[in-house]
């Protein structure tokens, strides 16, 4: 049997490699899907803690973080047409209309 | 849990469903029977009915009594509770209220109910003790602030406000879930009572440090703390007026209560201390570090700005400082004051919003352009004038007996180990009023533009309702025992 710490370390390399792309990638859209990620593996320390626990709660976290997910992408890609229309561009170096 | 009682569920959410039953019947007639009416009649029904709604949810509210936790801590219901989601639904009413005159959009319908749906999320944010509806109610209240903020469809800085304050929020959402993944792994429950009473013990895991730093990520990113900061500048100036009243005042109510509610209840055994010389690593070492380099950045950055919502913006920054600052001393009398300071701060956020809302039409935002204002609006100025003063803490105002008991709790907590927070507080907020006075300078002593000296109309409701929110500091001020008394009975 695969022990746990193995789940949260391939989860803590997934959630770093979110967060790296988040900083480092220029593509509204790529910068999304990073956030996506990061998500996602949080998903699976949950996934691990429930089973190490023996529990449900964690399980059924994961299905509402999914749902919400799922809401933040409609909400996001709404955001990142109206982004679009406005500019034409999803370069996220030429969204800087304001400033520090 | 043996049963579930639905029937004691449905009670205990009754307010939440007023408020959400209103938002449909808004959204309903708006789209059917208002359709093709005159956008300011369309603007009042709306209102009405929603203002209809959240009256209905603080009945419900004032009737309800005693003390009851469901499944699991996923709802609470207590006096303080209460309090604080009548307060929410009280500043609803005034942000609908506030938008009734505005012109950026069309879609009247979806713009206020979406304020009441941020509404219940935060209803259900105050009233709940479990990780799993935090996250959920967290995230329901972001998506409509994220859409509130990109509701003005065809301007520029709106879509990119919006697209900043989604994707930091996007990625404040996961570092607040891996923090409460990792509390879920440590404790093996999502129940903030629960949490505590596993954690109980003096030594600190590395791995509690590492849930405590994400969790104060993600909540720094919420309350718009140093240095997490980076997206309210951008929202605050670029989002519709009316939606930046609304996220800088019932947002901030909402997430700083839970915040504290998550540190306070669940972090309860991990606190260690943030003395000067004496400290010991927990959360409230990471929360002053936060508040210090809130106050000291958001205050030094305001100075420079020549837009008054980004000023506004940057002095929200300084101001979660001070609040911080109550939860760092983490006492329940300093929890007390937090909550009066947020109440009276977001009273006369959501004013100084409502004023430069009201001078939208005219163009105004630049703070030149804000020239010689009390000889074309007198009124409005007078109201200005109130809020901002409030904001910078001058004795007979609200905001000052904030200030007064938030910094004289964190004082007293634990034998005066956060002196230091204290005093940097203290100067900064001295700062503060160089840049508040900048503004009422610009409104009270500059001569007016010679192309803009005629005088500038206001609605009425628009002036009636600043109005009785400027009475309401003076009279908070001047009477803070008032709602001070009634925040110590909640508590209690």
């Amino acid at each position: 049997m695969v022990p746990v710490s193995y789940y949260l370390v391939l989860a803590a390399i997934l959630f770093s490699i979110g967060v790296a792309a988040f900083l480092v990638k220029r593509n509204i859209i790529s910068i999304f899907m990073s956030i996506e990620l990061m998500l996602n593996a949080v998903n699976l320390t949950f996934v691990a803690f429930a089973h190490q626990w023996h529990q449900v709660s964690g399980q059924i976290f994961v299905f509402f973080v999914m749902v919400v997910a799922a809401a933040e992408a409609a909400v996001g890609l709404a955001i990142i047409i109206a982004i679009f229309r406005t500019r034409n561009t999803l370069n996220v170096d030429q969204v800087d209309l304001m400033k520090l | 849990m043996s049963g579930v009682s639905y029937f004691a569920l449905l009670r205990l959410t009754l307010p939440q469903i007023a408020l959400a039953l209103g938002a449909f019947l808004t959204l309903t007639l708006d789209l059917t029977v208002l359709r093709r009416r005159a956008q300011s009649t369309r603007f009042l029904a709306g209102a009405l009915t929603a203002c209809c709604g959240c009256v209905a949810a603080m009945l419900l509210l004032a009737c309800a009594s005693g003390q009851q936790t469901l499944f699991d801590g996923m709802m609470v219901a207590n006096p303080l509770t209460r309090l604080i989601q009548m307060a929410l639904a009280a500043f609803a009413i005034l942000a609908v209220l506030l938008s009734v005159s505005s012109q950026f959009t069309r879609h009247v319908g979806e713009y206020l109910s979406l304020i009441l749906f941020a509404t219940v999320a935060m209803m259900f944010l105050a009233g709940t003790q479990n990780l799993l509806l935090i996250f959920i109610s967290l995230e329901f209240l972001s998506l409509s602030l994220y859409i509130l903020t990109g509701f003005s469809k065809r301007s520029r800085a709106s879509a990119e406000a919006a697209l900043k304050y989604f994707l930091f929020g996007g990625m404040s959402a996961g570092f607040l879930l891996f923090g409460m993944s990792l509390l879920y792994g440590l404790t093996g429950s999502i129940n903030l009572m629960q949490i505590a009473a596993a954690l109980g013990g003096p030594a600190l895991d590395p791995l509690l440090l590492a849930a405590i730093v994400m969790v104060v990520i993600g909540f720094g990113f919420k309350v718009a703390a140093a240095p997490f900061h980076l997206w309210a500048p951008d929202a605050y100036q670029g989002a519709p007026t009316p939606s930046a009243a609304f996220i800088a005042s019932s947002s901030k109510i909402a997430s700083f209560f839970i915040f504290a509610q998550v540190m306070m209840l669940g972090l309860a055994g991990a606190a260690g201390s943030a003395g000067w010389q004496s400290y010991s690593s927990g959360w409230v070492m990471v929360i002053a570090i936060v508040a210090a380099v809130s106050m000291l950045l958001g205050n030094l950055a305001a100075i420079a700005q020549t837009s008054v919502r980004r000023l506004l913006a940057y002095s929200a920054i300084g101001h979660a400082g001070y609040m911080l600052l109550g939860l760092a001393a983490h006492t329940q009398q300093s929890l007390e004051a937090l909550i009066y300071y947020v109440l009276t701060y977001a009273l006369a956020a959501m004013g100084a919003f409502g004023v430069l809302g009201a001078l939208e039409a005219e163009g105004v935002d630049e703070l030149k352009s804000l020239g010689g204002l009390s000889r074309r609006a007198p009124v409005l100025s007078f109201c200005m004038f109130v809020f901002l003063l409030s904001l910078a803490g001058i004795p007979p105002l609200a905001g000052f007996f904030g200030k007064f008991y938030v910094f004289v709790e964190a004082f007293r907590a634990g034998s005066g180990e956060l002196l230091w927070l204290v005093l940097l507080a203290i100067a900064t907020s001295a700062v503060s009023l160089y840049y508040y006075l900048r503004v009422l300078k610009q409104i009270y002593v500059v001569q007016p533009e010679a192309d803009a000296a005629e005088a500038i109309h206001t609605p009425l409701l628009h002036r009636a309702v600043l109005c009785v929110m400027a009475a309401l500091v003076v009279l908070l001020g001047c009477a803070p025992h008032l709602l001070l008394q009634w925040i110590g009975q909640a508590m209690r």
